[in-house]
C-alpha cells in the first residue's frame, strides 16, 4: 500500500516536472518572446536592455534559470510577474482561487440538480414527447460554445435590454466577494452559473437518461417492481443511486478540471479575475512566471485530484491495491 | 474653449493654493468618484520605469517634475511649462547648461517638502532603476555615459549640481540638446523623494506631489486614489488641483464589455479602443458623449533595407505608389478617425508638410490622391524584384489582420508573393525590431512622447537607433542616411525653431525619397465617457486630464 501511494507520488512530480520543462523550453523557444525589451521599454538604449537582462538574469544558461524559476515558485514562492513587476504570481493564483471556486460550485449545482430532473424525467417518460423535448434541449446545450452563451447573455442583459425590468437588477461585470456583500456576489454571478451549467446541463442529463434506461431492465429493477414498489420509488431508489455512479465520476472529472482554470471562457467573458482569466491574460502578455503558475496550479490540482481518486480506489478495491488491476 | 478658459484659470504660484472650501477652481463640481475601466493594469508603479500609455496618463496627475506639459486642450497643451521649478529657464552655455529654480512650499503626500536634494536623487535614479528613456533622453547629461555603463555607482558627476540655499539645479549637457526641456517634462523625469529605492517598485507607491496619491493596487483587480492631503495648487494649468475626490481604475473587462459598462454608466470611461463593431451604436445612440480629438501618432510599414526585395530603393518606392491610404483609413474606422499620410511626420509638426512624392496625379499643393499601381508595377519590374516572396508581419488584433489583409493583397498586385503572418500583439513590436527574426515588411503604429518631429524622424530611422540582434531597434528599416543624419543632429542641436523647422523639412523630404518606410495614415483619437462626466478636458499628449473632469 505504502509503496503503491510513494509511486503515485513519484510519478505526479515526474509529470509536474515534465509539464514544467515543456512550458518553460516553449517559451524561450517561441522567436520574440525574450521579455528583456518588453520589460525595458520602448527605445531602451543597449545598457538598458543589458541592465534588464542581468538583473532578471536572462544572461544566464536556461537550465539554471529553469531552476530559478522553479524555486521562486515552490520553495521562496516569491516568484514576481514580468509585467506587473513587483506582483508575486503565486499568491495571485490563490486570490484568484475563490473567484473560480464561486463560479464553478454554483454552476455545479444547477447542473447538478437541472441534468438529475431533466434527466429522470426523460427516462420515466421515455418516448413522449417530453423526453424528445428535453433531449433536444440538451443537445442544443452542449452544442452552443460557452463563450457564445456568455456573450449573448451579456448583449442581453447588460446592453440590449438592461434597462427594463428583466435585467436592470443586473450589475456591472465583475466579481463582488462573498464577504463584501452576499447578494452582491449571488447577482455578479447568477448568470455566469447559467452560462457554464448549460453545456453540462445537457450532457450529464442525457448520460443520465441513458444510464436509467439500461438498468431499467436490471434483475434487480424487476424486483423492485416485483415487490409492489411504485414506479416513482422503483425509479428513484433503485434506478436513480445505481445510474448516479456514472454521473459522479463524470462530476469529479470535469468539477477539477473547472476549478483548476478550465473555466477560463466563461470568466473571460464575465470579467470574473478567476484563474482562468489569470491564465488568458498570461497568455496574451506572454508574462512566463504568471503562466508557469497557472499551469502548475492546474496541473497540481488535476494530478493530486486523479492521485486522490486512485487512493481512494486503492482503499475501496482490494485488486487495485495488490496491484492486480 | 476649454483652453480658452484653461489659460483663464492660469494664476501666480502665490495666489494659486487660495481656494473657497469645497470648491475646485471656484467651481462647485467637487467631490465624488471616478470610475475608469481598462482591460488591464500597465503594471509598475514606477514612474520612472513605467512607459505604458495606460499609466503615463494616470501619472500625470499624480507626479510633477521640475516642467510639464500644461493640463489645456488644444496645442497649447504641448508647450513647456514650469512644474516644480518656478520658471522655464533660457538656454546658457549654447544649450549646454540649464539652470532651474525649485518652486518653494511644495510637499510630497507624506508630508516632506521637496528639495534640491530629491530633484538630484530622482535623476540619478533614472539611470540607477534602467529608465527606458535613460539613454535616449537624458543620455546628454555629462555622466551619463558612466551611468548607463555602471548604473550602481551612478553619481552624475559634473552633469547635475544643486544648491539647497538658492535651489538651484544645475544640469550640464555634454552637448546642446534643443529638445532638452521637453525631456525634462517628460513623466520620467518627475521628482520624488530621494530615499525612493533604487530598483523598481513594481506594486509600492512613491510619495506624490500632485491632487491625488494612491491608496491601494492590485493589478489583477483594481487600483484606487484618493487626494494628497500635501497638495496646495501652484500652479492651475501646470497641476491644477482636482474635482474628484477619489478615482477607481478597475481593470478585468475586454473593449465589448467596456463600452457597453460606459453606455450604462456603471464606468466613466475606458481605455480600450472602442470596438470597430460599435461605433456605429455609439454614433448614434452616444453622440453627446463621443470626443475626437488629434493624436500625435501614426501607422506605417517599415521596409528592411537590408534584406531583400526591400534593400532595393525602388521596390520601397513602389510600395508607396501602390498603398492605398483612404482604403486603410476606411478599414481603420473612417475619415473621422484617421487621414491618409504621406511624410513619415504627422502634418501638424514641420516635415509633415512636404509635398507628397507618391501620388496618383501629383498636384501643386503636393497632396496625396491615390495609389499609383501602374507606377509600382513599372518600379517592381524595373528593380527586378517582381516574383520575390515577402512575409508580411503583423500584431493579432482585428483591426492589424484586416489592414494588413488588404496591404497582403495590394503587395501581391504589384507583383510579390505575399505571406501575412499575425504575431501576438506582446511580441510583435519585438519581434519586428530585431534583424535575426529576417522581417522584410511589418505592419505597425508609433505614438509620440512629446510634440516635435524628432520622435518620429529620428527615433525611427536615425543611425543610432539601429541595434542589429537587439530586439529594442526601434530603426525598424535598418536605415541609414549620413545627409539626414547630419540634418537632424543639426535639428536636434539648435533652439532656434525656424531654422530648426527647416532642418526637419530637409531631414523628411531625404527620407522620403529614400522610402524606407511606407506612411499610411495619422490617427485621431475617439474618447466615450459616462452622461455624468462633464468639463471634458483632453490634453494632447495624455488625453483624458483625470483631474479636470467632475462627475455630477
Amino acid at each position: 500500500m505504502l509503496m503503491t501511494i510513494l509511486r503515485r507520488l513519484g510519478q505526479t512530480l515526474f509529470v509536474l516536472t515534465g509539464i514544467s520543462v515543456l512550458v518553460f523550453g516553449v517559451f524561450f523557444a517561441t522567436p520574440g518572446a525574450d521579455p528583456t525589451a518588453r520589460i525595458a521599454g520602448r527605445n531602451a538604449s543597449p545598457q538598458t536592455m543589458a541592465q534588464v537582462r542581468h538583473e532578471y538574469g536572462f544572461d544566464r544558461p536556461l537550465p539554471v534559470q529553469y531552476a530559478t524559476m522553479m524555486k521562486k515558485l515552490f520553495v521562496t514562492r516569491d516568484l514576481t510577474s514580468y509585467v506587473d513587476r513587483g506582483e508575486k504570481v503565486v499568491p495571485e493564483v490563490f486570490k484568484a482561487a475563490p473567484v473560480t471556486l464561486s463560479l464553478v460550485t454554483g454552476a455545479a449545482i444547477i447542473w447538478v440538480v437541472v441534468s438529475i430532473t431533466m434527466g429522470t424525467l426523460a427516462a420515466a417518460l421515455r418516448g413522449s414527447w417530453v423526453d424528445r423535448g428535453l433531449m433536444m434541449l440538451g443537445l442544443i446545450g452542449i452544442s452552443m460554445p460557452v463563450f457564445w452563451v456568455g456573450q449573448v447573455a451579456n448583449l442581453l442583459s447588460q446592453s440590449r435590454y438592461h434597462d427594463t425590468i428583466v435585467f436592470r437588477w443586473v450589475p456591472a461585470l465583475g466579481y463582488v466577494p462573498f464577504t463584501e456583500s452576499p447578494w452582491g456576489w449571488f447577482k455578479a454571478l447568477v448568470l455566469a452559473w447559467i452560462t457554464l451549467a448549460i453545456l453540462f446541463i445537457g450532457l450529464y442529463s442525457r448520460v443520465l437518461r441513458a444510464d436509467l434506461i439500461a438498468v431499467s431492465g436490471e434483475d434487480f429493477m424487476r424486483t423492485a417492481r416485483a415487490k409492489g414498489l411504485s414506479p416513482t420509488r422503483v425509479l428513484l431508489r433503485h434506478g436513480l443511486r445505481t445510474s448516479l455512479v456514472t454521473f459522479v465520476s463524470l462530476f469529479g472529472m470535469d468539477f477539477a478540471q473547472l476549478v483548476g482554470g478550465g473555466a477560463l471562457l466563461t470568466e473571460v467573458v464575465f470579467g470574473l479575475q478567476g484563474v482562468g482569466r489569470l491564465t488568458y491574460q498570461a497568455l496574451t502578455n506572454l508574462d512566463l512566471p504568471l503562466i508557469m503558475a497557472t499551469v502548475m496550479y492546474s496541473a497540481v490540482f488535476v494530478v493530486i485530484a486523479n492521485a486522490l481518486v486512485d487512493m481512494v480506489y486503492i482503499v475501496l478495491d482490494p485488486r487495485v491495491r495488490d496491484g492486480r488491476a | 474653449m476649454c483652453a480658452i478658459l484653461a489659460l483663464g484659470l492660469v494664476v501666480s504660484s502665490g495666489r494659486a493654493g487660495a481656494q473657497a472650501p469645497g470648491e475646485t477652481l471656484g467651481s462647485p463640481h467637487r467631490g465624488g468618484t471616478l470610475r475608469l475601466t481598462a482591460d488591464s493594469s500597465g503594471g509598475t508603479l514606477d514612474p520612472q520605469i513605467n512607459y505604458t500609455s495606460t499609466y503615463l496618463q494616470l501619472f500625470s496627475v499624480l507626479y510633477d517634475g521640475l516642467l510639464t506639459f500644461p493640463k489645456v486642450e488644444g496645442m497649447a497643451g504641448t508647450r513647456v511649462v514650469a512644474d516644480l521649478a518656478d520658471h522655464v529657464p533660457e538656454p546658457e552655455d549654447g544649450g549646454r547648461t540649464w539652470r532651474f529654480t525649485l518652486r518653494q512650499g511644495v510637499r510630497f503626500s507624506d508630508g516632506r517638502p521637496v528639495t534640491t536634494d530629491d530633484v538630484v536623487a530622482s535623476f540619478r535614479r533614472l539611470f540607477k532603476v534602467g529608465a527606458p528613456t535613460a539613454g535616449a533622453f537624458y543620455g546628454a547629461i555629462v555622466g551619463a555615459d558612466a551611468c548607463l555603463a555602471h548604473p550602481a555607482s551612478c553619481t552624475l558627476e559634473g552633469g547635475i549640481e544643486a544648491d539647497p540655499d538658492s535651489r538651484q539645479v544645475i544640469f550640464h549637457l555634454s552637448r546642446p540638446d534643443g529638445e532638452f526641456l521637453q525631456k525634462i517634462a517628460f513623466p520620467h523625469a518627475v521628482i520624488l523623494p530621494a530615499d525612493t529605492p533604487a530598483h523598481d517598485v513594481g506594486n509600492q507607491p512613491v510619495p506624490t506631489t500632485g491632487p491625488y496619491r494612491i491608496v491601494s493596487y492590485d493589478p489583477n483587480r483594481a487600483l484606487t486614489l484618493d487626494r494628497n492631503p500635501a497638495f496646495r495648487m501652484w500652479s492651475a494649468e501646470a497641476q491644477p488641483d482636482g474635482y474628484v475626490d477619489h478615482i477607481l481604475y478597475s481593470f478585468g473587462l475586454d473593449d465589448e464589455a467596456e463600452t457597453t459598462a460606459v453606455e450604462n454608466g456603471h464606468y466613466d470611461w475606458m481605455y480600450e479602443d472602442k470596438p470597430q463593431d460599435r461605433l456605429g451604436e455609439l454614433g448614434a445612440r452616444y453622440a453627446s458623449q463621443l470626443h475626437i480629438q488629434p493624436l500625435f501618432a501614426f501607422w506605417y510599414l517599415p521596409m528592411n533595407t537590408r534584406r531583400a526585395p526591400f534593400d532595393n530603393v525602388l521596390a520601397r518606392r513602389a510600395v508607396n505608389y501602390a498603398i492605398d491610404r483612404r482604403a486603410l483609413t476606411m478599414l481603420y474606422g473612417g475619415p473621422a478617425l484617421a487621414t491618409p499620410l504621406c511624410s513619415m511626420v504627422p502634418p501638424v509638426f514641420p516635415g509633415g508638410d512636404i509635398a507628397c512624392p507618391y501620388t496618383r496625379d501629383p498636384t501643386p499643393d503636393g497632396r496625396w490622391h491615390g495609389p499609383d499601381l501602374e507606377r509600382a508595377r513599372a518600379l517592381v519590374r524595373q528593380s527586378g524584384t517582381a516574383g520575390q516572396h515577402v512575409t508580411l508581419i503583423v500584431a493579432n488584433r482585428s483591426i492589424d489582420i484586416g489592414m494588413g489583409t488588404y496591404v497582403r493583397n495590394t503587395l501581391e498586385s504589384i507583383g510579390y508573393h505575399v505571406d501575412m503572418k499575425p504575431l501576438n500583439i506582446a511580441i510583435q513590436f519585438p519581434y519586428i525590431q530585431n534583424t535575426n527574426n529576417h522581417v522584410q515588411i511589418a505592419l505597425t503604429d508609433w505614438f509620440a512622447d512629446y510634440a516635435s518631429p524628432s520622435n518620429f524622424l529620428d527615433d525611427l530611422l536615425g543611425c543610432e537607433n539601429f541595434h542589429p540582434g537587439s530586439d529594442s531597434s526601434i530603426n525598424m528599416a535598418g536605415y541609414c542616411n549620413q545627409t539626414a543624419q547630419d540634418l537632424m543632429i543639426r535639428a536636434l542641436a539648435t533652439t532656434d525653431t525656424v531654422a530648426q523647422a527647416d532642418l526637419w523639412r530637409q531631414a523628411a523630404r531625404i527620407v522620403m525619397d529614400d522610402a524606407p518606410t511606407a506612411p499610411i495614415m495619422s490617427m485621431r483619437y475617439l474618447d466615450f465617457v459616462s452622461a455624468r462626466v462633464g468639463n471634458y478636458v483632453y490634453t494632447m499628449l495624455y488625453h483624458l486630464c483625470f483631474s479636470r473632469v467632475w462627475v455630477q
